[in-house]
């Protein structure tokens, strides 16, 4: 321990705001006005619903997101479990006092913000299991009974969020644990196995678990065309509007599958299609851009982070970021079935919203101290 | 990015160093998968934007009628009266797994719906199906009842009904559709498609006025004479259309299931009949189209002809030879059935299958009977179809055969679709229309001097023929006793604009027409109160001019003193029929 904090020079405030990096602050804040131009138009060309609560939500966001970048690092490592214990609870209680929204038990109203708790629980459950494996010893992560915690942390909240019912959250956040598993090191063969397994796994799952509207997703996934005006009904629109888009887009405010209201939920869900819809290919394009290089500079905070404790929660971070991207704009095209998973910085809504600039903040954190070495002890407070 | 100086630099464990070297390639390969993926929604993006099909893009805004707007077209008369409509209704059902107690459910469904049978409707919620029809197409004030009964996992989901305003008048041309508004009969079934994808409705050539007069004169002859059945159908002979086409009994169209299959029968379209002595129309034109005789030829009809082991009588035997006026006002079997045999049996068949009455008639109906012809076509088949025996044919093709007779020789499908105005279709000239005019004339004398008196209406000149055939049943022919009565009219006969049948089924006599039933005596008061109310109707001026009666010398002239009575000179009942002699006038 003493080796490593030799070399650690200790930060002042002042050397972390110069630490930040600014050009990331600005790439969010450019994804995020996508995002209010795009709820401007799907509102008909109105401030009113969305915009006008999404941009100061941003504000907050953009503000915690600077915040926690200056903060020690080692505060989020000592703190993991109970962050991630706090976020079970608030999962646990969303059983017995959430609201009823779209049909499952989502939120919990706090009197002046309603949250979302499986929002939060894709943070925790990142920093979570950076925590188990950070503390963990090569030989051990390779042995399968090391594997019980790990896969503890991940199914106590993926069960909860898939008992709301939130089908979508609940298979990022298991992907997202899968994807820190490979990442900590776990056995390639061990992947492949439960691959293998979960294929196995389909047949009971459809028969005995998965619900009457979950089972219709899936058929309605596979053939939409089936039932157009019913379940079909989403995604052949979607298909419909991206579709009509062309190349260029129909212009700002000229898509008609989203003004005349063809497009569901086109506030949260379905708002790539309205993009698409509007600003053609080359809106989309932009769109994705933007998001690769987000991505591309979570993945190199990553590489240039020594401490293994900030690498895993900055790809467990950039790794969620991709799953919910690439889920949503997978979904809107009918690759992949409708689960209600929202498009990152750009949907309306404001947990996910605030998670994810927090989590943008917690990556910004782990470059800011990116040279700083957590021992196995860093954890216990010395 | 790398930082590989730096970290060497940096003393760790080996062990660390491992992971961190695990973990940098974990790293690299989940970024890969990444990009993988990230390529393929990439793919995807430039599939849909750029390769889509482009008729997706017009589907983007076709696709808006077919959500709001799902309406099954109008069906329309040729003046625009509305025959059929759809009505926006609402429809309950249940979720039953949403349900909290079916029991109460259904106990309380039934206080609404008193006509639905509580124990059956618990059983159908009582399952772990998602959807269960309660009540289709109910009534405003139904769905405020139920929506005030509060109950959980009941819905409605927006329906439509199909309204006929004019209920059984035109029952069998409109047809009908089931309850999820898909056409089952009549124009709803031929033209389901374009009711379903078109908003734009669809006019019929059918005239609602007319078709009510020639209903209401049906009915009161079936009345009057206690037929089973009747049917009426007016053509217009210059381009085919079908103005009125009544099949009786019909039925009510918003009864669904409720209907006796005698009721949903199409006498006009599907029904096949031995028409009688109409047919000795169609004989009398081939016989003057292909020249075997004139207007002034004729036939021995001194005694009954005798062929093989049958006998053909004349009702009203004149025991004479007979002109060709004569043979057709008289309606002599026997003159018939010599002209038909100097026609010969295969100029006979050609004129018949040119006249479309061999062959299955088309009309925008999928009720449509298939005729019944004799096989094989022997000697005395010619010989009895001649007078309209031992062929079966529909009013339809009967109406639209003389339809040619008259109208200058041209044959065109009956229509029940409006063609544009002046539009006339194309047509197969089947005689000449020298023979057209000849026939118009016989037809005329026939009304005037024969058969057809009741058809007389003053002001128009109506020309016609009438027609009673014996209707085979159990037993056979003269067991039955029972009749085919008809008459085929046509006016104005000068320039013939509308052909008109009607025909009764088994009509009983009354002391009224002295016990008689035949075509002369029940269906041509019908023809004559449909023309009476037609002309008028279609705005056509009663002639002034007072007609002549032939002259001596002219081949129509009928020299004897008294003219056939009417009807009066043949009873049908109590007859001795022998062999195929049983026709008719």
């Amino acid at each position: 321990m003493a080796l490593s904090s030799s070399h650690d020079p200790e930060l002042t405030l002042g050397r972390k705001i110069r630490q930040i990096p600014w050009v990331f602050v600005l790439l969010v804040t450019m994804t995020a006005s996508v995002g209010f131009v795009m709820l401007y138009s799907a509102a008909g060309g109105n401030l009113e619903p969305w915009t006008s609560r999404q941009m100061p939500r941003f504000g907050v966001g953009l503000a915690v997101m600077l915040v926690v970048a200056v903060t020690d690092i080692r505060l989020w490592l000592r703190y993991a479990y109970v962050f991630y214990g706090l976020s079970l609870a608030l999962l646990i209680a969303v059983e017995f006092v959430g609201a009823v929204g779209m049909g499952a038990q989502r939120w919990i109203d706090l009197g002046f913000v309603s949250v979302q708790p499986s929002e939060i629980a894709k943070v925790t459950l990142i920093l979570a299991l950076a925590r188990y494996f950070y503390a963990s010893r090569v030989e051990d992560v390779g042995r399968l009974t090391h594997l019980f915690v790990p896969a503890l942390l991940i199914a106590a909240p993926v069960i909860l969020v898939l008992g709301q019912p939130d089908f979508g959250t609940a298979v990022l956040l298991l992907f997202t644990g899968v994807v820190l598993l490979f990442l900590a090191g776990v056995r390639a063969w061990l992947f492949a196995f439960a691959g293998l397994a979960a294929v196995a796994a389909i047949y009971p799952v459809w028969q005995f678990v998965l619900l009457d509207y979950q089972k219709a997703r899936v058929l309605t996934y596979l053939r939409p065309e089936n039932d157009p005006l019913g379940a079909g009904y989403h995604i052949l629109q979607s298909k419909i509007a991206l579709g009509s888009g062309g190349l260029f887009g129909k212009g700002f405010l000229q898509g008609s599958q989203s003004h005349l209201n063809f497009l569901p939920e086109k506030q949260t869900d379905f708002i790539f299609t309205v993009l698409a819809e509007e600003f053609g290919m080359a809106g989309g394009f932009g769109l994705l851009g933007l998001y690769l290089l987000l991505l591309i500079y979570g993945f190199a905070v990553s590489l240039r982070c020594r401490n293994h404790f900030g690498r895993l929660v900055a790809m467990g971070i950039t790794s969620a970021f991709f799953l919910n991207i690439f889920v949503n704009v997978a979904m809107v095209m009918g690759l992949l079935p409708v689960v209600g998973i929202p498009l990152p910085l750009i949907s309306y809504g404001g947990t996910a919203m605030l998670m994810l600039l927090f989590s943008f903040g917690l990556l910004m954190c782990v470059f800011v101290h990116r040279d700083i070495a957590l021992g196995p002890g860093a954890a216990s407070g010395d | 990015m790398t930082d590989s100086s730096h970290s060497r630099r940096v003393h760790l464990e080996g062990a660390r160093k491992e992971a961190l070297a695990t973990s940098r390639s974990r790293l690299v390969v989940t970024s890969v998968l990444f990009a993988v993926a990230f390529a393929v929604i990439s793919g995807r993006l430039v599939e849909l934007a750029v390769f889509e099909d482009p008729q997706a893009r017009a589907t983007a805004t076709a696709s808006r009628t077919v959500v709001q707007s799902k309406s099954r077209a109008d069906i329309l008369d040729r003046n625009g009266i509305l025959l059929a409509t759809s009505v926006p209704t609402a429809s309950v059902y249940a979720n039953p797994r949403h349900l909290l107690d079916a029991r109460d459910a259904a106990r309380r469904i039934v206080t609404v719906f008193p006509e639905v049978n509580e124990e059956r409707l618990f059983r159908r919620l009582n399952s772990e199906r998602t959807f269960v029809w309660i009540r289709r197409n109910i009534t405003p004030n139904q769905q405020f009842a139920i929506n005030a009964l509060g109950l959980p996992g009941i819905y409605f989901r927006r329906t439509e009904r199909r309204v006929y305003p004019h209920g059984s008048l035109t029952s069998h041309v409109v047809g009908t559709t089931d309850i999820d508004a898909k056409g089952l009969t009549g124009i709803e079934r031929s033209f389901d498609g374009p009711l379903q994808e078109s908003e734009q409705a669809l006019a019929l050539s059918l005239d609602v006025r007319v078709q009510s007069v020639v209903r209401r004169a049906l009915n009161t002859a079936i009345e009057k004479f206690s037929a089973v059945g009747g049917a009426g159908i007016v053509v217009d002979v210059t381009n085919g259309e079908v103005l009125a086409l009544v099949s009786l009994p019909d039925f009510e169209p918003h009864f669904g299931g409720d209907v006796t299959a005698e009721a949903r029968f199409n006498r006009v379209t599907k029904g096949v009949y031995e028409m009688g002595s109409t047919f000795k129309l169609f004989t009398t034109a081939m016989a003057l189209d292909t020249r075997t005789i004139g207007l002034n030829g004729g036939f021995d009809a001194t005694k009954p002809l005798r062929v093989a082991r049958f006998v053909i009588n004349d009702y009203h035997a004149k025991k004479r030879w007979l002109s060709v006026p004569e043979i057709l006002v008289h309606s002599s079997n026997i003159g018939a059935a010599k002209m038909g045999v100097a026609v010969g049996t295969k100029t006979q068949q050609a004129y018949l299958h040119a006249l479309g009455l061999t062959r299955k008639a088309r009309l925008e109906l999928p009720e449509i009977g298939v005729p019944l012809i004799p096989s094989p076509w022997r000697k005395i088949s010619t010989m009895t179809i001649s007078y309209g025996h031992g062929i079966a044919v529909s009013p339809l093709q009967m109406a639209n055969g003389v339809a040619a007779l008259v109208n200058g020789g041209i044959l065109r499908d009956a229509t029940l679709a409006l063609s544009a105005p002046g539009a006339v279709p194309a047509g197969v000239q089947v005689i000449k229309t020298g023979t057209s005019i000849k026939m118009r004339r016989l037809m005329r004398l026939v009304v005037r001097r024969g058969t057809g008196k009741n058809a007389e209406v003053e002001g128009y000149l109506v020309g016609g023929k009438t027609g009673t055939a014996d209707k085979p049943g159990p037993g056979g022919y003269a067991a039955s006793r029972r009749v085919i009565s008809s008459f085929v009219g046509a006016f104005p006969i000068d320039r013939p604009r509308y052909v008109v049948l009607a025909m009764l089924d088994e009509p009983k006599g009354t002391a009224e027409t002295f016990g008689y039933a035949t075509g002369g005596w029940v269906a041509a008061p019908v023809v004559r109160e449909i023309v009476a109310a037609l002309g008028p109707m279609m705005g056509m001026a009663p002639s002034t001019e007072t007609e002549r009666l032939p002259r001596p010398g002219d081949p129509l002239h009928i020299a004897a003193g008294k003219p056939s009575q009417t009807a009066g000179n043949q009873r049908v009942r109590g007859q001795s029929v022998r062999g195929p002699s049983r026709a008719t006038h």
